[in-house]
């Protein structure tokens, strides 16, 4: 077995990877190693082939191929080693971890600090437990892309979308433009779960119906999808049976949600956060092991790939300066719960004495709110599921906080007086 | 009885009820086969009209032809397959249905010095009943089934024959036991009898009468648990990895195995069977085992012999994720003596893959390719069980899937020649506990063929042992680092959440797998929590390569299943037109 020693690890080289490991090497490290599974580097947005990427980190409009290659051409620029078609199998708690690919055989890496950067996956059928008939033709919409955009062809011609996450909107589009139908993109709340900018660009623009407060209760077909049934749901998300009907397609695309992806901060003995599926971080990206850090989808799904690279930037160069004995160990301590309206909070720690920006998920939309923290009251005009509300607690705002070890953060519509 | 008067009797009983005794029905017998035509409103009409022949003293067996009125025939769909090359061969004997109960028959059968061949519809060995169930490896057939029956005697002896079998074949048995939960008080006093009946099926069992025992051995279980039944004998094993197993070795003894190939037809001459016709070719044989699971029906009457009608009943199971289920350690059903005598009644498997798979539950259904799983039938197979496994929470549900089951009216596994064409030997009724009665039945069929007039001639080069391809996921990193140094492709990983390597997947299409789901069965790439996203485009692109097929060509399980039909562009070129 191959052993080395090497001082940060990078597990992943997608955007938050590769952020990460310009970040570090940067701040002086010289032994870093990517490790990635896949042949190439960039994670999932060498697929992304539409644009949308970079308008807040670039104040650009990219594709995700081009915001991708501009951290790939850094990390050659920069001489950071990448192990690509390289599998991490097991992380140890001692930081040992070990990897497989064909070229060394298996890898055995003793880091001084690892970045946990492994993003997400696509939750499928079987989890929303929809009944009927198991043919071809179901399948999740990062996979479609990935077969239409990277590989070069069609999962079908007749296609329905379950569910309006922004990876579903995209390809609703990309569907139609290589000449395929999409019958209707159905939603079991009342709003698209994606960007309302994926809405106009991808559906609007395209006359595609969103069913809004619909779901899919059965499929039909032996060899191949034949049809799917479709009905109107309650207000506790059961379906209506006189609202079902029929619709013909050959393809289900299921775009239900991601969910990070964290078997292996599992085998190093992390605390994840039921609330977003990943790590407890704190302010600094680091995971309830010392010297783990964690950022991007991993840690929590985000709408915008900027936002992961600044999470990459953060956790890369805590790990940085973990390796060179510089990084504060929190003095104080302050677990951030979930309120009202807050489905999760990342970072879940932070220490009330450095500004850090602080990224929510609410669970559902508002107008006219106020943020509430403790004693803070932070004013928002709208708050939507589908989009990070970013809270930026500057040094003044921290001076008026009241620290206490545990704070509720909640979203309250103001009441007009 | 006589036919006559099985005749008489039966058309009183229906006269007796409300509902049947409306209906225009056609009730004949001949040699103690029932046989009824006619149409009903209902399909739960059809199925009782068969139970009811079927009960009726003297009954060997009950064609039901009834139809309801208001039900759309099933639909037969053929797909044109090319000739074959081996088109007219001659073989002593055609096994039609590549089961468990076909591949163990023609193991059985590759024994001796005889040309064999299994027909298979399907494009990878198991996939009718033999893939669709838990996997438990019954210790007897329960304490509802008459313990003369041929169920019963099966079951427990091919139980027995697992241990030799998983390790000459290498594939996953374990025996772990099952504990029969006893909630109900009024069951107490009935432990004795339940004790006896065990003795009568010849199945060991171990009455626990201390609660604290019960707790003992599985502290999670229900409160409200007052005693159990350890049965010792009973074990899981991977169904469709044990029928793969038996495949294999037949194959390497000298059987053919004929995939994707459908029994059409079959020629009887002089009451003789002569050919088996597929739709890939003619095979001239003196002996047809029908092994065809839901279709034995059909394939007894191809020959003109149907003594009996399978009427599948369908059902659904659970999976729960292995995390939770690692808190139980054993099988687990409840005791009660309310139990629906036309299925086991179902439990909480521990399957071997470390899931928890509950049911099944049973429902009659009238088509036979009625695979689908229910919201109902989910929520039924939760409802029942959930109590005895409190700490198993709903969001831990991973999938559910469906069986259906190969049910007669009798109710009893049919094996014997029929009683009209020579050279047929009928295994069929083979629903539960068919996986764990296999071996048994095998050794049954393989005396009846020699009482047929079969000549048996052992070959002295017979090998019983088979290897199973290494899984890279059960291996030490010792192992794995020797098998990487032999084959640098064992490092390279594709499917993400099994850890299924390239190597594997090359060696199942080796083995035969052709299909995506074949790759699935064979080595789990694709059957963890992403359920097949990240490695799906990677498999394709394997199977097209060693296959030699475009890729528009691969399918999930054969023809009518492809999965990407089109080249991007092809629809634009088309102007959009769906084909
Ligand atoms: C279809 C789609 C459309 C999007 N559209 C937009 C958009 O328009 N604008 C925008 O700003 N954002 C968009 N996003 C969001 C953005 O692209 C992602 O948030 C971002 O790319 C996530 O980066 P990541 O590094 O966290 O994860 P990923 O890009 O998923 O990278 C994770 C990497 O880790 C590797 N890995 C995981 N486990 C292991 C292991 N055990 N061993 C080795 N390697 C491992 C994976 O192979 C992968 O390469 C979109 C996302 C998707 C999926
Ligand atoms: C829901 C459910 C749960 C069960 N649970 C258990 C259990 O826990 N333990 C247990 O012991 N048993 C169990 N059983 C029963 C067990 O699965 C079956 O008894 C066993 O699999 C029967 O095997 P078989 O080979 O006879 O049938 P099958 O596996 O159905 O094989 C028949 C084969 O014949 C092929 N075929 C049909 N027609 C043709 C044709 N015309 N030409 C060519 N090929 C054809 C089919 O494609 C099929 O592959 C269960 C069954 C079900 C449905």
């Amino acid at each position: 077995m191959v052993k080395r020693e090497i001082d940060i690890a990078v597990i992943g080289g997608g955007a938050a990877g590769l952020a990460a490991a310009i970040k570090a090497k940067e701040k002086g490290i010289e032994n870093i190693v990517i490790l990635e599974r896949n042949e190439e580097l960039g994670g999932i947005l060498p697929q992304c082939i539409h644009t949308g990427f970079g308008l807040r980190y670039f104040k650009e409009n990219l594709t995700g191929p081009e915001y991708i290659s501009r951290f790939i051409k850094k990390v050659e620029d920069l001489r950071i080693e990448s192990k690509l078609d390289t599998m991490v199998l097991e992380i140890t708690p001692d930081k040992k971890i070990i990897a497989v690919n064909s070229v060394d055989g298996l890898l055995e890496l003793r880091a001084k600090a690892i970045v946990l950067a492994m993003g997400c996956r696509e939750r499928t059928r079987g989890a929303l437990g929809i009944a009927g008939t198991r043919p071809a033709g179901i399948l999740t919409a990062g996979t479609a892309q990935r077969l239409m955009d990277i590989e070069g062809y069609m999962p079908g011609a007749k296609v329905v979308i379950l569910g309006s996450g922004d990876v579903g909107l995209i390809m609703a589009r990309r569907f139609v433009m290589e000449g395929a139908k999409v019958e209707a993109v159905v939603e079991i709340l009342p709003y698209a779960s994606g960007l309302s900018r994926n809405v106009v660009q991808c559906l609007e623009d395209f006359n595609i119906p969103l069913l809004l407060e619909h779901t899919v209760t059965s499929i039909h077909g032996t060899d191949r999808v034949e049809a799917v049934t479709v009905a109107k749901v309650d207000a506790n998300w059961r379906p209506i049976q006189e609202t079902e009907r029929t619709i013909e397609c050959d393809t289900l695309i299921l775009s239900v949600g991601l969910i990070p992806e964290n078997e292996l901060s599992q085998t190093a003995g992390i605390v994840l956060d039921p609330a977003t599926g990943g790590p407890v971080a704190n302010e600094l990206m680091e995971t309830s092991v010392q010297g783990i850090f964690s950022c991007g989808n991993a840690v929590h799904v985000y709408d915008l790939v900027d936002y992961v690279t600044q999470a990459g930037e953060l956790a890369g160069e805590s790990a940085a300066r973990h390796v060179l004995n510089e990084l504060p160990s929190l003095r104080k301590k302050i677990a951030l719960k979930a309120g009202d309206n807050v489905k999760s909070v990342v970072p879940q720690i932070i220490s009330g004495e450095e500004p850090v920006a602080l990224h929510l998920r609410v669970k559902k939309p508002m107008r006219n709110v106020k943020v509430k923290m403790g004693n803070l009251s932070i004013p928002k005009r709208v708050v939507r599921p589908p989009e990070m509300v970013v809270i930026n607690l500057t040094e003044k705002a921290l001076e008026k906080l009241e620290k206490r070890d545990e704070l509720e953060i909640s979203i309250e519509e103001e009441t007009e007086p | 009885m006589s036919d006559k008067e099985i005749v008489q009797k039966l058309k009183t009983e229906f006269s007796r009820d409300p509902e049947l005794s409306k209906l225009q029905l056609n009730v004949s017998c001949e040699d103690g086969t029932v046989h009824l035509e006619g149409e009903a409103e209902r399909w739960e009409q059809v199925v009782a009209l068969g139970r009811l022949a079927a009960g009726v003293a003297g009954v060997r067996g009950v064609v039901n032809r009834v139809w309801p009125k208001s039900l759309p025939r099933p639909k037969k769909k053929r797909k044109i397959k090319e000739k074959a090359s081996w088109d007219g061969m001659k073989v002593d004997v055609v096994i039609v249905g590549a089961g468990i109960v076909g591949a163990s028959i023609a193991r059985e059968l590759s024994r001796f010095d005889l040309e064999v061949v299994v027909v298979e519809k399907e494009a990878d060995v198991a996939w009718g009943q033999s893939k669709a169930n838990p996997g438990w490896v019954h210790g007897f057939a329960g304490v509802d089934v008459d313990p003369k029956s041929l169920k019963a005697k099966l079951c427990v002896r091919g139980n027995a024959m697992y241990d030799k079998l998983a390790q000459e074949l290498d594939f996953p048995f374990k025996r772990t036991g099952l504990l029969a939960i006893v909630t109900e008080e009024d069951l107490l006093p009935m432990l004795d009898f339940v004790e006896d009946l065990a003795k009568q099926h010849g199945v060991p069992v171990e009455i626990i009468r201390d609660r604290e025992e019960v707790f003992r051995l599985e502290p999670r279980i229900t409160e409200k648990a007052l005693a159990a039944l350890f049965f010792p004998t009973y074990g899981s094993t991977s169904p469709y990895l044990a029928a793969i197993a038996l495949a294999e070795n037949a194959v390497m003894n000298g059987v053919k195995l004929l995939l994707d190939t459908e029994v059409t037809d079959v020629i009887v001459k002089d009451s003789q069977i002569k050919e088996a016709v597929t739709d890939r070719g003619t095979i001239l044989t003196k002996f047809l085992v029908n092994a065809a699971g839901l279709y034995s029906d059909e394939i007894a009457e191809m020959a003109g012999a149907r003594e009996f009608t399978i009427h599948p009943r369908r059902g659904e199971m659970v999976i729960f994720d292995s995390k939770f289920s690692s808190l139980y350690s054993h099988n687990l059903a409840p005791a009660t003596l309310k139990s629906d005598p036309y299925t086991k009644g179902g439990g909480i498997a521990l399957s071997i893959d470390g899931n928890s798979i509950w049911g099944p539950n049973a429902e009659e259904v009238p088509y036979k390719k009625a695979t689908g799983t229910t919201k109902r039938g989910i929520e039924i197979v939760w409802e029942k069980f959930s109590q005895f496994v409190p700490n198993i929470p709903k969001e831990a549900m991973i999938t559910a899937f469906a069986g259906l089951r190969a049910a007669t009216y009798t109710e009893d596994f049919h094996i014997a020649p029929s009683r009209k064409v020579k050279g047929l030997i009928n295994v069929a009724g083979i629903q539960s506990p068919g996986t764990a009665s296999a071996p048994a039945i095998a050794e049954m069929v393989l005396e009846i063929l020699r009482k047929e007039g079969l000549h048996l001639e052992e070959k002295p080069d017979f090998n019983p042992m088979r290897k199973a391809p290494p899984s890279f996921h059960a291996l030490t990193n010792k192992e794995r680092e020797r098998l990487i140094a032999e084959d640098p492709k064992y490092g390279h990983v594709v499917c993400r959440c099994e850890h299924v390597t390239e190597v594997e997947i090359i060696e199942a299409i080796r083995r035969g797998a052709t299909t995506m789901d074949g790759i699935k069965f064979r080595t789990r790439a694709g059957m963890g929590r992403c359920q097949g996203g990240f490695c799906t485009p990677h498999v394709i692109k394997i199977l097209a390569k060693e296959l030699q097929i475009p890729i528009e060509h691969v399918t999930k399980r054969g023809r009518g299943t492809e999965l990407l039909p089109y080249e991007m562009k092809q629809l634009l070129l088309r102007g959009g037109q769906v084909g």
